[in-house]
């Protein structure tokens, strides 16, 4: 058991650091040309994740020609704490990058890996993921968006809903019915379809904290032609690559979750300098500070935890015990909102976001942040699923 | 950074595993609850293979090795709901005294415990409320005298020596004290469990001989605090370790229990009660062994971390616990199961150095809210 890093990983570090100091974005033109989605990627953020992957510092784990450097575990790890101190992400197009191109490498074919795969890692094409449907949320297994195979293409008819970035998509990563006689969980396929296709219809769906910003669509298809060879692994497989790319985002989505959390608790430190409702500091309230030191407590342990459960999770499984990270992650996160929203009273509900964009002066209103925490809790797999799964899958109870 | 155990240390708890598994059942901590007298076990094994001593200098006839070491054996004691002097000796007394760096009183009282001949434990003074007046010492001649109560000792009626902190009026207030267990007046409390037992314990004009005086009186608060924390990260690993079991035990039952002819931990409410279970023992766990790496590499985070797993541990026990008892139903609720033996230690382990909410307290002043 050791507390520290040795000494050659942290000249890793330092290596990465005088990069970043050297490579970050201009902080006026993030301003001037902020992302409006989770796939629309401003010129800025794309020749920034082009030097990133010129350098080998866009998934470090992977060889140079993919935009890494064959990083070690360990330096994987420090790499991701590094990246959740600047205050861009990677990628403005992360469902891209952590989700589908980890997905195209494993599956693709080297025909496919050639056409999507360097493209999608340089940002010259962005991506949606085509999962859930009004009918196939947490059961998305169930999905009936269908793809008929005639020839040599085939013709998908169905809905998506939920759908991140669909409306600056070049691409969906699209899981389809290619088989409706089959168990559900079999006749499941992927197909890469192109966004700019006759019969697709986007239509936005602005999330609850705001009316004004969607990165939500429903997307229709209506007869779209996708020729065969859009076709990713083989035909009626691709529900493990559902459960194997939802994985991929977790390995070490923790690290960056911890940080963001551990900046959070700096806001509520900063928060307890200022008056609470009877005029005294909000820090002299015995409630609000037993309050906050159990939030700290609890993302320290979740850093622990990350930390203790490493060496499963560097080799990019789907180890189940992902699962206790993501929900104790999103709960964390959730309670911390609540307890700064009601620490404000009546100040919380000003919801004014005037001032406020990426690498604004001002940080979002409590309540909105509030609000947002529920696209943890919900997204890849709810709370209720992820308690479902670590009870059957890692303490062994029977199946309900 | 590594938080897995090396391959040597996981030999050794598994191999303490393997003898609790044999020679300390849950019966034993039973028959001291139901009024038996101490058992023998597994007090004996500790001293026969070395554990007592396991974190202490070879020069003292210790093993030299760590308190990762002393953790994970603490662990395994608390899995296995062990009776006996091994905690308050191990984790409280021998800390006390070494913090001091009195290497006259190391060579003899801890080349002692390492050896099985002494068992021990420690008064720590006023608790944090100021519900204790604790322990007075004044000076008489090159002795000292010492007057006062300290309540709710652990095994403060059977160590045989007691390592007492207490108010003098010079330096920064505290001295520290060793005090044979026969020149105590002890009340033995009727706690929650009598595996774990407690006594008030009177000083009644007790005279320590300058022998017994460890390091300087009135510059005591930096040892007595260090000893505290490393005793309260042992505290949360031995109650880590019986939740655990508890844990086990709630799974077991789960699987095997039907009812409307379906095991009962086939049913969603039984199951999502048993993940949130799981992740308060993970976050107890992986805090408890950050603490310990951090106690055994004497980084400057000591305070916080041992606050951190106390405070982790008290929130698993608390869950961990009541659902326990409640999955159990009908037959967790009886004296004979052992379901509440384990409820019993776990609650305690809480409930003694502060509980999860005054360590939130501490931590929250530590963090300058």
């Amino acid at each position: 058991m050791k507390l520290h890093y040795d000494d050659a990983t942290e000249r890793f570090r330092a290596e990465l650091r005088a990069w970043l100091e050297e490579n970050q974005p201009d902080v006026a033109a993030v301003r001037a040309d902020p992302s409006r989605s989770s796939a629309h990627v401003p010129e800025w953020a794309r020749a920034w994740q082009e030097r990133l992957f010129d350098a080998g510092w866009l998934v470090p784990g992977w060889p140079p020609e993919l935009g890494g450097r064959n990083a070690t575990p360990v330096q994987q790890l420090v790499y991701f704490e590094e990246m959740a101190r600047i205050p861009v992400m990677r990628s403005y197009n992360p469902q891209g990058l952590t989700i589908i191109a980890p997905s195209l490498r494993d599956f693709a074919s080297p025909a496919q890996q050639a056409r999507f795969l360097v493209p999608s890692l340089r940002a010259q094409i962005t991506w949606c993921l085509g999962m859930s449907e009004p009918g196939a949320g947490s059961d998305l297994a169930g999905l009936q968006t269908r793809a008929e195979l005639q020839g040599d293409r085939f013709l998908v008819t169905g809905q998506k809903v939920w759908t991140s970035g669909a409306a600056h998509s070049d691409f969906c990563f699209c899981f389809v019915r290619t088989d409706s006689e089959a168990p559900k969980h079999r006749g499941i396929s992927v197909l890469v379809i192109d966004m700019r296709s006759p019969g697709i219809d986007v239509r936005s769906m602005p999330e609850l904290t705001d009316r004004e910003r969607a990165d939500f669509n429903e997307v229709f298809f209506d007869g779209v032609v996708v020729p065969r060879e859009n076709l990713v692994g083989p035909l009626n497989q691709g529900w493990s690559m559902a459960a194997g790319s939802l994985a991929h985002e977790r390995g070490m989505l923790w690290t960056s979750q911890a940080a963001r959390l551990e900046q959070q608790i700096d806001r509520l430190r900063e928060l307890a300098r200022t008056p609470g409702s009877d005029g005294r500091r909000l820090g002299e309230d015995a409630v609000f500070r037993d309050r906050v030191a159990s939030l700290y407590v609890d993302v320290q342990a979740l850093r622990c935890m990350g930390y203790r459960g490493f060496a499963k999770f560097a080799h990019g499984e789907a180890a189940p015990e992902h699962s206790v990270l993501k929900l104790f992650g999103s709960e964390i996160e959730q309670r911390l909102c609540l307890v700064a929203l009601e620490a404000q009273g009546a100040e919380g509900l000003d919801v004014d976001w005037a001032g406020f964009g990426m690498m604004g002066d001002r940080e979002p209103p409590w309540a909105n942040r509030y609000l947002h925490t529920f696209a943890n809790t919900i997204a890849g797999g709810t709370s209720e699923i992820q308690r479902n799964i670590i009870a059957q899958r890692v303490l062994g109870l029977p199946r309900s | 950074m590594d938080f897995e155990v090396s391959e040597e240390q996981e030999q050794l708890r598994a191999s303490v595993a393997d003898v609790l598994a044999r020679e300390c059942p849950p019966s034993l901590a039973r028959a001291r609850v139901e009024g038996g007298d101490a058992p023998v076990q597994p007090w004996r094994s500790a001293v026969e293979l070395g554990w007592t001593g396991i974190a202490l200098p070879e020069a003292w006839g210790g093993l030299g090795l760590s308190f990762e070491e002393l953790g994970l054996v603490v662990e395994e004691h608390g899995r296995a709901l062990a009776p006996g002097p091994f905690l308050a000796t191990t984790t409280w007394f021998a800390p006390l005294v070494r913090e001091t760096g009195d290497e006259v009183a190391g060579a003899r009282w801890l080349a002692a415990v390492a050896r099985g001949e002494c068992t021990g434990s420690a008064a720590w003074g006023p608790d944090l409320a100021g519900r204790d007046a604790g322990v007075r010492a004044r000076r008489d001649g090159d002795a000292w005298i010492l007057e006062g109560t300290q309540r709710f000792v652990l095994d403060g009626d059977s160590a045989d020596e007691l390592a007492v902190a207490a108010q003098v009026e010079a330096g920064d207030g505290c001295a520290l004290f060793l005090v044979p267990q026969q020149a105590l007046k002890c009340q033995r409390v009727v706690s929650l469990d009598a595996s774990r037992p407690l006594a008030h314990v009177g000083f009644d004009g007790v005279r320590v001989a300058p022998d017994r005086v460890l390091g300087e009186p009135g510059a005591s608060r930096g040892v007595l605090a260090r000893a505290r924390e490393e005793a309260s990260v042992a505290l949360a690993l031995e109650t880590v370790g019986t939740c655990r079991t508890l844990f086990e035990r709630v799974l077991e039952h789960a699987r095997q229990r039907v009812q409307f002819g379906r095991p009962i931990g086939s049913f969603q409410a039984v199951q999502h009660k048993c993940a949130d279970m799981f992740v308060q023992i993970e976050k107890a766990r992986a805090t408890a062994h950050f603490a310990m790496m951090v106690i055994a590499e004497d980084d400057p985070r000591r305070a916080l971390a041992a606050s951190l797993a106390k405070a982790a541990a008290g929130d698993c026990q608390r869950l961990v616990a009541k659902e326990a008892i409640q999955i159990h139903g009908g037959m967790g609720f009886t004296w004979e199961s052992d379901v509440h033996l384990f409820a019993r230690r776990a609650k305690t382990g809480d409930l003694l150095l502060g509980t999860a909410r005054e360590h939130r307290a501490r931590l929250a002043a530590l963090l300058e809210l």
